[in-house]
């Protein structure tokens, strides 16, 4: 393994909020390589979205306490400063965000809003920056790119308003780049040529992508490395491989029991994960899925409700659970056997 | 725009045309007679009918209505009194001179009056608005709202004479509302309007300050904004080229109503302060049973209301490209 | 017209208790009566009586003004401009007041310090010879007069004067004269006034004895006091615009008009050509008078309280202390000082309409139960005003104060004698629709007339009505009202000023005056008699004996105030008294102090 190009350390993201303290990301550690994906998976409120406003500095200083470290490229950037870290956002790291009609400003043109970072980062003049905002439109396989690059958001349609963020977050050729779910807002076939585009520029620029995500699916889709969140922590890591085909986490086979399978019969019904995502201002005690997971008798005594499972790792490979490898092993095949997959 | 300009024109035409031919109505639906005013303390039957043809209304009401438009485009010529050229908004036989000039007159001290005051009040408004966003200081949001509600509800023929009282007789320190051309003397313009400027500007103030921020802290949240963070765009640019655009559409809106209301408040600005606006014009003509100079005033006034909101319009959509003007 | 439209809506947009405006054009004094309960703040007596001065009064210049000295500039604040500068065109008192400086007329009243009057010749030498038993009247013009241009004012000036009444743009003016001349209301049918070449044939006039004489159609031995109206004024002849001459008309008293924004100020200047040699009527101390149009009159007072820059040098023209700052402004001695009051020559009064209301009793008991005490009270309380009793008003020659109904001892009404009234015309519960024009003052009024009539036992209905339409609405004859709220002014201090428009049956119509609709035969006829009484003293005993009749005999109206307006003028303001007439400063008086 060579040296990562970012690394999050023991990370920990609280909000203060009128009712009390929000813990969002409660100790969350990983590396990812140059070049390579990594994919966040986890319910919405499971401080995915949060780790990565973090690394670009996003949050909201007033009310954020941070803790731990974030060091892209060796540079840590809980230190850096606000002008530091604008020199980098949108040009060393970039972000896609969801929801494509939502994140850009409907007040000005696409090219203009491509322009803008590219002028911000290389002091490129008004023209420079519209042939660039042509040339990235292109990249992205918009049509009639020299056309397009004077419409507003609204002009677009989602996939291609998705097509254009991208275009954006790309135009400095970012190293590190960021995917906020950037597909869940857009119908199937729309998914996939973007999946497509990414995994194309991907290969073309070299760049590190963190995709986070719900789909399982997408997962599978892209990632190299996988990191599967639950209540502000992470709960299971490792390849896509390891994480998709034997999963160590009762949290992990709920998300994919939970996901409906293409090559299965379409009448097998799917099993939700009961219950809701917990509270990250009054977090369960013990392991923070107890309360959802069917499996907390099988371990014993009372330790799911009382002892937090530490995250052991072997090789970048681990979950945090009190079951037994043994027991992983054979209630996952039961699990798995009820499944045609 | 040049189209929508076009279809808005030809509106606002339209609505003016109504407007004349209603107040041309209700002035002669109206249980009195303008001639009665004309026609002396002993009024015969004869004297009456001569005042009603010096007066031009001894014909039928449409007549009246249609000699009336004609005279918009054609211009008229009213024997003994003098000629009015086109555009002529009708004769005021009371002042003696044809309506539009009088109005020409007056219009500019009601355009101080309303233009200066809200330039007062939409720079105190929204920067106080923007410095409380920015801050987002709850304690400043609370003062700013019970200030706008204390505001809005108080009267300007009070805190006017109050105001004036205290300001200019007993601590010298505005002068009494003046009325300097702005042509003739820009600093005598300033400093004779300035009263009722600041005293408008406590009235409305208040009430931008909590839009400003209540506007301010909703776009500042908006996604696209964190997006032009993500950018690495600067804080200030961010404020100033992402939120600020977002919240001026609003703000835009309610200042074209809010300048619609101190056109139609600008009777009793104007005659709190003493000022000759078109708002005293329009008590005048009430006063004086000037059906002439009456149509004329609130055509204007109309015609500027209509103007404004068009502008408003247009802007709206400069603002945000969403907004469809044909 | 006795109030006038225009001045009504500003005075109720003033909103001023007890200040409405009166159009009235002219009036006198009677005797020295004592007047006005104690404590008003106002003087204590009305002005003295009127009387025909003699051509030694007549005869120029007027008594200087003790510590008065030439120069300067005296600002006059009204809430609004002159409605007309014609003085063919000029009817309302507040013209009239301004009219002063620049108009003169064959007669013109003297005002002493004290207030009272004298008729004399103005333009004339005296104040005209009568004959015929009053169907001829004879004026002899002064020397020395000039217009402002230089050019001599001649006798056909005057007599161009009194003929423009008849032409068809002057129908705002008074007709008195021209009704007398050619025996009809109707007067522009029988003379279309001078620009078609012609002249009226009973004007003669004699250019060389400098003579004009008056050959009238019916007897009018007042007609001296009718041609002291600034309606009479003079015109040149050559120099007359006709319709224009209202914006620019040509001076022939000691100002002449420099500049005039309409609405906003008017600036008038000496006139150089004025010889006060010929002029016993104006003191003409400042160099300048400039008006300002616009202040209401609580602006114009808190100025004038503040006493600040050039407003040291200022007058309330016309609207005079409101409600509001009366109260401060008499009980500060610094500031009672710099006032000037008196009362207006109108009467407030309540028609009753004697067409619906036909019985007697009924109608003395309306007035009996009338809460005067308690209106006065809205208006302001003493100091607004005294109570009327009867139609004629102090001023009026031969008043006699003669209190019919006891309502100067009982001023808050006397429910129990209304009662008694209405047992004895067995009219208990009587309906009576009171009708009023809105107003926030006639809004509170109404509240204590209902709760009055309650307690007397009539079923009171309130009618509000539109106060710009107020008049053309109870001016009809077959209106559906009982009790009206009405305000009457005289032209001149004659009692056939009153008595003939609002008591005489034969002027009964559609927008006449006559509200009462008062039609009896005594009346009319007493009346036609009074009006030719040669001896202005025995005319007045006539009236004041008429006017106790029919309060006594009729009881058409419910006599309510003579309002008392009060003004502030800047301490550098020196002569500022009361006209009596046009119930403003006597402006030609007026001087700035050292």
């Amino acid at each position: 393994m060579s040296t990562p190009f970012l690394s999050v350390r023991d990370l920990r993201v609280h909000f203060s909020t009128e009712d009390g303290m929000v813990k969002a990301v409660d100790g969350l550690s990983f590396d990812i390589e140059k070049g390579k994906t990594l994919g966040i998976v986890g319910e919405s409120g499971s401080g995915k979205s949060v780790t990565n406003l973090t690394i670009l500095g996003l949050h909201h200083p007033d009310h954020t306490e941070i803790e731990g470290e974030i060091l892209l490229d060796g540079q840590d950037l809980l230190a850096a400063s606000e002008r530091e870290l604008e020199r980098l956002r949108g040009n060393k790291m970039a972000m896609i965000f969801q929801d494509s009609l939502a994140s850009l400003s409907p007040y000005h043109t696409i090219g203009r809003q491509i322009g803008e970072t590219y002028r911000k980062h290389t002091g490129a003049s008004k023209r420079e920056a519209r042939a660039r905002a042509v040339e990235m439109l292109t990249k992205v396989g918009i049509p009639q790119p020299d056309l397009r690059v004077d419409d507003y958001p609204h002009q677009f349609s989602g996939g291609m308003r998705q097509r254009a963020m991208i275009a954006m977050a790309l135009v400095c050729d970012p190293e590190l780049l960021i995917a906020d779910e950037p597909t869940t807002a857009l119908d199937v076939t729309v998914q996939a040529q973007i999946m497509d585009l990414l995994k194309d520029l991907q290969q073309e620029t070299g760049t590190s992508i963190i995709f986070i995500t719900h789909d399982l699916g997408v997962i599978a889709d892209i990632a190299d490395d996988v990191l599967v969140m639950y209540g502000g922590r992470c709960v299971e890591r490792g390849t896509k491989k390891e994480v998709l085909r034997a999963p160590q986490h009762p949290y992990t086979w709920g998300l994919l029991g939970s996901m409906p399978s293409l090559e299965g019969p379409v009448d097998v019904p799917l099993s939700p994960i009961p219950g809701s995502p917990p509270s990250l201002l009054n977090p369960p005690t013990g392991c923070r899925f107890h309360p959802r997971c069917t499996f907390t008798e099988q371990v014993g005594g009372k330790r799911c409700a009382t002892d937090q499972p530490p995250l052991e790792l072997t090789a970048g490979r681990g979950a945090a659970c009190h079951l037994t490898a043994e027991q992983r092993a054979e209630f996952f095949t039961d699990f798995a056997g009820t499944r045609p997959n | 725009m040049f189209r929508f300009l076009i279809r808005r024109a030809i509106g606002a035409l339209v609505i003016l045309l109504i407007i004349s031919a209603i107040t041309f109505v209700l002035f002669y639906v109206a249980p009195r007679d303008p001639a009665r005013v004309a026609c002396g303390k002993v009024c015969t039957p004869e004297t009456l009918a001569l005042v009603k043809r010096n007066l031009g209304i001894a014909d039928p009401l449409p007549v009246q209505y249609w000699h009336w438009l004609q005279a918009v485009f054609v211009g008229r010529d009213y024997s003994s009194f003098g000629n009015c050229p086109a555009p002529c908004l009708g004769y005021s036989f009371h002042n003696r001179e044809p309506v539009l000039g009088t109005i020409l007159d007056r219009f500019p001290t009601t355009l101080s009056l309303s233009l200066g005051s809200a330039v007062v009040f939409v720079i105190f408004g929204v920067g106080t608005g923007m410095l409380a966003a920015v801050k987002q200081g709850k304690m400043l949001d609370k003062v700013a709202s019970s200030a706008s509600l204390i505001g809005s509800s108080m009267q300007i023929y009070i805190v006017g004479v109050v105001a004036m009282y205290y300001l200019a007789d007993q601590w010298h320190i505005l002068s009494r509302p003046k009325e300097v051309p702005f042509t003739e003397s820009p600093s005598g313009w300033f400093t004779g309007l300035l009263l009722p400027w600041l005293v408008l500007a406590l009235i409305f103030t208040a009430n931008y300050t909590r839009m400003a921020r209540s506007q301010l802290v909703e776009t500042l949240s908006e996604d696209y904004v964190r997006t032009a963070r993500a950018k690495g765009l600067s804080r200030r640019t961010v404020f100033f080229r992402f939120a600020w655009r977002g919240a001026m559409g609003p703000i835009v809106t309610i200042f074209g109503l809010d300048l619609g209301v101190l056109f139609g408040g600008a009777i009793i600005t104007e005659k709190t302060f003493g000022l000759h606006g078109i708002g005293a014009l329009s008590v005048k003509a009430v006063g004086d049973n000037d059906l002439p100079l009456l149509l004329g005033v609130v055509l204007v006034a109309a015609g500027a209301i209509v103007v404004f909101n068009i502008i408003v319009d247009a802007v709206y959509a400069l603002i945000d490209p969403r907004v469809r003007l044909a | 017209m006795s109030l006038s439209r225009r001045n009504f809506v500003i005075a109720t947009s003033v909103a001023a208790g007890g200040s409405m405006v009166l159009s009235a054009c002219s009036s006198g004094s009677s005797t020295g009566k004592k007047g006005g309960g104690a404590g008003h703040g106002g003087a204590d007596k009305y002005t003295g009586s009127v009387v025909v001065g003699t051509k030694a009064d007549s005869t120029g210049p007027a008594a200087e003004i003790p510590g008065a000295k030439k120069g300067g500039t005296i600002r006059g604040i009204a809430p609004d401009d002159f409605s007309h500068l014609d003085p063919q065109r000029i009817y309302f008192s507040w013209n009239s007041a301004i009219g002063d400086l620049f108009i003169r007329a064959l007669t013109g009243y003297k005002i002493a310090a004290d207030g009272s009057m004298k008729l004399v010749g103005d333009l004339a030498t005296d104040a005209g010879t009568m004959s015929d038993g009053g169907k001829t009247w004879t004026f002899t013009l002064k020397d020395g007069l000039k217009w402002e241009d230089g050019k001599e004012l001649t006798i056909d000036d005057v007599r161009h004067g009194i003929e423009r009444g008849f032409a068809s743009f002057t129908t705002e003016g008074a007709g008195y004269a021209q009704t007398a001349l050619t025996g009809t209301a109707d007067f522009r049918s029988k003379y279309k006034g001078p620009f078609g070449g012609k002249h009226l044939d009973s004007v003669v006039t004699d250019a060389k004895a400098k003579t004009i004489t008056f050959k009238l159609a019916e007897a009018r031995p007042d007609l001296n006091f009718t041609l002291a109206m600034t309606s009479y004024g003079a015109v040149p002849v050559k120099g007359d615009t006709k319709d224009k001459y209202d914006k620019d008309p040509v001076s022939c008293g000691p100002y002449r008009i420099k500049a005039h924004s309409i609405d906003k100020s008017m600036t008038l200047v000496r006139n150089p050509h004025w010889d006060p040699n010929t002029d016993s009527i104006r003191n003409a101390y400042p160099d300048s008078f400039v008006y300002e149009f616009g202040p209401e009159a609580l602006q114009s007072a808190d100025r004038l309280i503040a006493d600040d820059g050039d407003d040291k040098y200022a007058v309330m023209a016309y609207s005079g202390v409101p409600a509001e700052r009366i109260q401060k402004v008499l009980t500060d001695p610094e500031l009672k000082k710099r006032t000037f009051n008196g009362l207006l020559t109108g009467i407030y009064y309540y028609a009753i309409n004697t067409k619906r209301i036909t019985d007697l009793k009924v109608r003395q008991a309306i007035i009996h139960a009338w809460p005067l005490e308690q209106i006065r009270k809205i208006y302001g309380g003493p100091s607004a005003g005294d109570y009327a009793t009867s139609i004629l008003s102090p001023d009026i020659v031969g008043y006699a104060k003669d209190d019919v109904y006891g309502k100067l001892k009982k001023p808050q009404g006397d429910p129990e004698a209304a009662k008694k009234l209405l047992k004895e015309a067995g009219k208990e519960g009587q309906k009576v629709v009171y009708a009023f024009p809105t107003s926030n003052t006639y809004n509170k009024t109404k509240v204590v007339i209902e709760n009055a009539l309650k307690a007397a036992g009539f079923t009171p209905v309130m009618k509000p009505l539109d106060s710009t339409s107020y008049y053309d609405q109870v001016q009809q004859i077959d209106n559906q009202f009982d009790v009206m709220w009405f305000g009457w002014s005289p032209d001149w201090p004659t009692g056939y000023t009153l008595m003939q428009p609002l008591f005489d049956g034969s002027t009964i119509a559609n927008g006449a005056n006559n509200i009462s609709q008062l039609n009896v035969d005594w009346v009319n006829e007493a009346i036609k008699k009074n009006v030719v009484i040669a001896d202005p003293n025995e005319a007045g005993k006539a009236w004041a004996a008429l006017d106790k009749r029919i309060m006594t005999e009729e009881a058409p109206i419910i006599p309510e105030t003579f309002q008392r307006r009060f003004y502030l003028y800047g301490e550098k303001v020196g002569g500022a008294t009361f006209h009596p007439l046009w119930s403003s400063a006597v402006f030609y008086k007026l001087f700035v102090k050292a």
